[in-house]
């Protein structure tokens, strides 16, 4: 009965759950340790324990569900509107030198306006509704994708597209068998960088717009001072980002650039 | 005709940066009649690829014209295979998929594509990796799929652009072999572009030798040694090594 214990624990030590989980626990004991300490009061600086009894008492209530799922929910619409416009228009912008020459101009202009500076605007025009939310996000999301989609066109070897028309291959299945899974590595990049930077706006056009979400909750404790509440909302944000990555960015990746040989396998 | 006539090509490029036109290929004139194998020889610079692309119909010419089987090319087209140097292989698919493109993209069914594609890979000895990766491939296994995704779609011509020059010394002797081999067997047309003397003789049924830049013909040296060729017995041939001195010469003298 011992011998087959140790390559079962050996198994649970290497599992990738259990792997992702050992950094954190470092910093999580590093975290009780400076709390127990009492260097600061303990209302001011909480320790992991009563963080987690806050997340408790915040899921019980209910608050919390709710506004977790309303945060996902904004992302996930952000997100759909940025994969549906930002990856084409990036993917146009790349292959078609008139529309390059046409949008990006335009793309750049706006680029630097930013989300943060169309919030005073957006709030005359939409008020604190999910429209001005949505618009920030997607105005986020979309120019990494745009960016890197057009990016990833021209990293297609002009021969592998060649050999493509040769083999009788007309543009719009050059396209498909061969632009885009060719840009595909830039393409994922476009989608991470996006969706990394859609979350962060999200969480500040919560603050600001905010009737609920993560962002609004962080900003709602600051008033009643509550920071076990603003502790949690930080950590909330860091998990679901981690899991996103760990459950939707990294799988596609090892599914497809990996598989191919495109990029290097990561550790 | 049946075949390839290239009549009176130039290809004039303009240099942007020193402001000048440059001949990279002038008043070139060729036919290959169906089934022949003839290789393009010159040295690098000479505008041999530049002559490929242009009847694969990658770039159009400045002057002339190309005909395949009486047709005019305005553009690339699956009646002409080009195996390229770097493979261009497509990564992210299988290599049953990579020599089933060809037949993917006409509309053939999905069981034709799978049973044509696996004599393909048979025939240039990929049994046992049809669905691996091509990076999981050696450079000469990737050149052989290369090969069988062009053979697969039935080409009237078969371009070949320095396809051995990035494998190994052995593996490309070995590439030499198997494909006079499969023309010995099938008798496709081919019209072969090389830097390599040893290789034009080897392969060849007629060597096109070009002038260093601009690139014209400047002879055309018949090789009728005996087949099957294999490098075992040519090695020590002194017909080959007489055409190889010969060929080397005309390569290495300067135009006078």
């Amino acid at each position: 009965m011992r011998r087959p214990l140790l390559p079962a624990l050996r198994r649970l030590l290497t599992h990738s759950v259990v792997q992702g989980a050992g950094p954190f626990a470092l910093l999580v004991l590093l975290w009780t340790l400076v709390a127990a300490l009492e260097i600061y009061p303990r209302n001011f600086f909480p320790g992991p324990l009563e963080v987690l009894r806050a997340f408790a008492g915040l899921v019980y209530k209910g608050v919390l569900p709710t506004y977790l799922q309303d945060s996902v929910t904004r992302l996930a619409v952000g997100a759909g509107v940025g994969v549906l416009v930002g990856i084409p228009l990036g993917l146009l912008i790349g292959l078609h030198p008139a529309s390059y020459r046409f949008f990006w101009p335009l793309i750049i202009f706006f680029q630097a306006i930013g989300d943060i500076a169309w919030l005073p605007i957006l709030l005359i025009w939409f008020g604190f509704t999910l429209t001005t939310m949505t618009f920030i996000i997607v105005y986020t999301v979309i120019f990494p994708m745009i960016f890197n989609a057009a990016l990833g066109v021209r990293t297609v070897p002009m021969e592998m597209i060649r050999a493509a028309q040769s083999l009788g291959a007309t543009r719009w299945r050059i396209l498909g068998e061969v632009i885009i899974p060719g840009a595909l590595p830039n393409i994922i990049t476009g989608l991470r960088t996006g969706l990394g930077y859609g979350w962060r706006a999200l969480i500040a056009a919560e603050i600001i717009v905010g009737t609920s979400g993560i962002g609004f909750m962080m900003f709602d404790a600051r008033r009643s001072g509550s920071v076990v509440e603003m502790i949690l909302g930080m950590i909330v944000l860091g998990v679901l980002w981690y899991l996103v990555d760990a459950g939707m960015l990294r799988p596609a990746e090892r599914a497809t650039i990996e598989r191919w040989g495109l990029v290097r396998q990561a550790p | 005709m049946e075949g390839l006539v290239i009549r009176d090509l130039s290809k004039i490029y303009y240099g942007i940066y020193t402001g000048q036109d440059v001949a990279a290929i002038e008043d070139v004139s060729l036919e290959i009649g169906k089934g022949e194998f003839v290789a393009i020889l010159g040295p690098s610079g000479c505008g041999k690829t530049t002559l490929l692309n242009m009847v694969a119909g990658f770039i159009p010419p400045t002057q002339g014209e190309i005909l395949l089987n009486g047709r005019r090319i305005q553009g690339p087209g699956p009646d002409r295979g080009v195996v390229f140097q770097s493979f261009a292989l497509f990564p992210w698919k299988t290599v049953m998929d990579n020599v089933a493109f060809g037949l993917k993209m006409r509309g053939v069914s999905k069981e034709e594509r799978e049973r044509v594609a696996r004599e393909y890979v048979a025939l240039v000895g990929l049994e046992g990796f049809e669905y691996r990766y091509p990076h999981e491939l050696s450079g000469g296994m990737q050149q052989r799929v290369g090969v069988a995704r062009v053979l697969a779609n039935k080409p009237d011509l078969l371009l070949m652009d320095e396809p051995f020059a990035s494998v190994d010394a052995q593996t490309r002797m070995t590439l030499q072999e198997e494909l006079t081999r499969i023309w010995e067997d099938r008798q496709p047309t081919i019209l072969f572009v090389t830097h390599d003397v040893e290789e034009a003789v080897f392969l060849a049924n007629r060597v096109v030798v070009l002038s260093p830049r601009p690139g014209r013909v400047r002879e055309t040296v018949e090789v009728s040694l005996r087949r099957p060729r294999t490098w075992q017995r040519l090695i020590e041939d002194l017909e080959y090594k007489g055409l190889v001195a010969r060929v080397l010469g005309l390569v290495r003298t300067p135009v006078s």
